[in-house]
């Protein structure tokens, strides 16, 4: 690989001004994203989370895995959405403690329930946010055809990471449409009538993934996605150390929860 | 010599549409040619092009007949991947035609999707981003890019596989002038390394000189062929009456370049409108009738801008945004008219300065309850469903004064109608009146337009300028944000162009 840049770059510089070719030794240094963790070790990761909720694991195996989790989406330089998560897993952890009984309010047992429930759902919250905002559809594609996973699920694995930056922005948009019309407004607005509010958002979103979607596969039938045969990538990925070190550490503590060592 | 694109009595009908969408068409494009495919709004020059890069009838599936060939193949018979290596495509909305996050994948991707070694493929990458001049974009994420450099991102990727045939659907349509002019370029380079390119276009003025032929399309048929010279000697009312936008903008120009020395020298002293207003043709009461009144908005030492990785900020000359006047707000892409219409209409605060309504300084909330945006993309706006629901969302129902409001309402906006439709079946013009009818129900006196008209023909443009009059004659304040100098030109009574005001300041790159 490393000759190709050399060579890349000697072909562009020939013609190139000098800015041209500070530009494309820095493109050509491209071996993806070294912060974060190689795409298939990110999948590990989601499968252990989902076999955390799968085996019931205890609250401290789950402490220790959630902070795991984090760990990575915090060296990704995500510090807003690892801040929330940690809050999130800390507040719920923490509902999920109350003893209503003692407190008196029988109520409290559904608040307490669902705060469990959620926590249980948290990892794989974490797990699948890290997976879908910090890798490129180009390294995912390259990572999913390396264990060799049939197109049939490649493809619908790429349009779903394509998808998740535009739904932020869709939902910014819904959000400022609903402001100008007076719905819904302000910040307690969503939680006045959440049923409104959520058909509100989700039927402008939904009709508006639908046009994307077609547009999308469209663009990529023309620049051949579907086409049978080999296809190559230029993004390089591969699993390094770190990436076997934080499978191995992510391991253990799940292991030894199944096998009954941790309570 | 050879024809890239043939087309042999080809009919088709989209599955779910009662009538034929492209009748008996018999086409012949050959080699090197740049061919422009025009006509009314859903005259099937759309359809036609989709028929040439295979898409009919292999993705939008419907009713084929006849026989299609492009680049010597069979479209109806083989995979349309067979087609990947020899056709390139750009579509009409730069947000959604690509697949990856960064400039660098989306080039590689149809290369990647042939099985290219990745030492060809960087090689064509590095070639590709220099005839293209995009090489600083590489590395950036296409999300943070303009409209101008998407499109300029999606020719290059159509590009990669060096094409002999290239497919652009409305390339244009939401690019400003200067994005154009690139484009206009990029085209004009590519049909000299002799590719050929079929181009469904609206807005004709662009491509003066760079297309051999015009092909018009209306309701499905071919309606007529002209060769480029022929075509450029039709006269602007012919090219009218055909539904076409105008292929000389020159006169719309200036009268915008009028339209905006007006806007300055207003600021400069009052006393001097009524000569200069006289001096312009054509030019109506409307600027006159505003001196009496008092303005809906002012600014006053306004700086909007926002935070963040893509920060940015800059100063907004003061601008007082008169009841009944239609003001263009132009500039090319990027000079802030869209920050300065979220912070008009209270969605971001201001960086500093003040915002006053009727004359009172304002806050955010109260901006955002006096005025509305009707957005680009206004699927996002539309929430019930039927058309009168939507009217009525938030509304008393039971209240007949309510209900008489918005019977009147739906009249006026000629949308009577189609009262008990889903606002999602309605075309995109009748979504834009049904947002606008929902601004007028909740009594909104400030309606800001953001580009209404990207992407509609002559006759969709014109309606929307007569609606925007309409607004005006019944007291509202009209503010449109517009690369459409046609429709600047013939319906706005000011206009601010923020390119030539003020000053933008980026903090980070």
């Amino acid at each position: 690989m490393h000759s190709t840049n050399t060579s890349t770059k000697a072909y562009l510089s020939d013609t190139g001004t000098p800015l041209c070719v500070e530009s494309v030794a820095m493109t050509f240094s491209h071996s993806s994203n070294q912060r974060t963790l190689d795409p298939r070790t990110k999948l590990f990761l989601l499968l252990a989370a989902n076999l955390m909720l799968f085996f019931h694991v205890s609250v401290i195996t789950q402490l220790i895995m959630v902070v795991l989790f984090l760990l990575p989406l915090a060296v990704a330089g995500r510090w807003k959405l690892t801040v929330n998560f940690a809050l999130t897993y800390a507040v719920l952890t923490g509902l999920g403690f109350l003893d209503p009984d003692a407190l008196g309010s029988p109520w409290l047992h559904v608040v307490s329930a669902l705060a469990v429930g959620c926590t249980m759902m948290l990892p794989c919250f974490i797990t699948g946010a890290y997976a879908f905002t910090t890798t490129s559809p180009s390294a995912f594609i390259c990572a999913m055809r390396r264990m060799h996973a049939p197109e049939s699920v490649v493809i619908p694995c790429v349009v779903v990471i394509r998808f998740f930056p535009t739904i932020a922005e869709d939902y910014r948009q819904i959000r400022n449409a609903m402001a100008l019309r007076g719905i819904a407004a302000g910040g307690w607005g969503l939680l006045r009538h959440p049923a409104q509010s959520l058909e509100y958002i989700l039927i402008p979103l939904l009709m508006n993934a639908t046009n994307v979607a077609q547009d999308l596969s469209v663009a990529a039938l023309t620049k051949g996605l579907g086409r049978e045969g080999a296809h190559t990538s230029r993004t390089e990925i591969r699993m390094r150390i770190v990436d076997w070190i934080m499978m191995i550490v992510a391991l253990i503590p799940l292991a030894l929860d199944i096998a009954g060592v941790i309570h | 010599m050879t024809s890239e694109v043939y087309s042999n009595n080809v009919s088709f009908t989209y599955e779910q549409a009662d009538e034929l969408s492209l009748i008996n068409t018999m086409l012949s494009i050959p080699s090197g040619q740049c061919v422009v495919l025009c006509g009314a709004s859903g005259c099937g020059k759309t359809t036609y092009s989709r028929i040439v890069n295979g898409l009919i009838p292999q993705f939008f599936h419907g009713e084929f007949s006849g026989e299609q060939h492009t680049c010597g193949i069979d479209t109806a018979a083989e995979p349309i991947d067979k087609l990947t290596p020899l056709v390139g495509s750009v579509f009409q909305n730069p947000k959604t035609q690509y697949f990856n996050a960064k400039v660098i994948d989306e080039l590689a991707f149809p290369a990647e999707n042939m099985g290219l070694s990745p030492e060809e493929i960087n090689h064509r990458i590095a070639e590709i981003a220099q005839r293209f001049n995009i090489e600083p974009l590489l590395q950036r994420s296409i999300f943070h890019l303009s409209g101008g450099q998407k499109q300029r991102i999606a020719l290059a990727a159509a590009s990669m596989l060096s094409p002999r045939l290239l497919v652009l659907d409305e390339p244009t349509s939401n690019l400003d002038t200067v994005a154009i002019t690139e484009m206009r370029e990029l085209v004009a380079q590519l049909k000299a390394s002799g590719i050929t390119i079929v181009i469904a276009e609206h807005r004709l003025a662009w491509l003066n000189g760079i297309a051999d032929r015009y092909i018009i399309f209306d309701s499905g048929h071919i309606a007529h062929e002209y060769e480029a010279d022929e075509f450029l000697a039709l006269s602007p009312g012919c090219i009218a009456a055909m539904g076409m936008r105008a292929l000389d903008l020159q006169p719309y120009r200036q009268r915008i370049k009028a339209l905006e020395s007006l806007t300055d020298v207003k600021k400069t002293s009052a006393s001097d409108i009524n000569d200069s207003g006289s001096a312009s043709t054509q030019h109506d009461d409307a600027t006159a009738t505003h001196l009496g009144s008092s303005p809906l908005l002012s600014t006053h030492d306004l700086v909007i801008g926002y935070r963040g990785r893509d920060g940015f900020s800059r100063s907004i000359p003061d601008i007082d945004l008169y009841p009944g006047q239609i003001i263009g707000l132009m500039g090319h892409n990027g000079c802030g008219k869209t920050t300065l219409v979220r912070t008009l209409t209270g969605l971001i605060k201001p960086a500093s300065g003040t915002v006053l309504l009727n004359g009172k300084p304002t806050k955010p909330r109260a901006l955002t309850r006096a005025g509305f945006l009707v957005m680009q993309d206004v699927n996002y706006q539309l929430f019930s469903d039927s058309v009168r629901e939507e009217l009525l969302l938030g509304l008393d129902e039971s209240d007949p004064a309510i209900i008489k409001r918005c019977d009147q309402v739906l009249e006026d906006l000629d949308l009577t109608r189609f009262a008990d439709r889903h606002p999602m079946s309605l075309s995109g013009g009748q979504k834009q009146r049904v947002a606008i009818g929902s601004a007028l129900m909740c009594g909104k006196d400030l309606i800001i337009l953001d580009e209404p008209t990207s992407g509609l023909d002559r006759y969709h443009m014109e309606q929307v300028g007569e609606l925007l009059r309409q607004l005006a004659e019944q007291g509202k304040t009209v503010l449109v944000v517009t690369h459409d100098e046609e429709l600047a030109a013939g319906w706005c009574t000011t206009i601010i162009n923020l390119e030539h005001n003020g000053s933008t300041s980026k903090p980070n790159s």
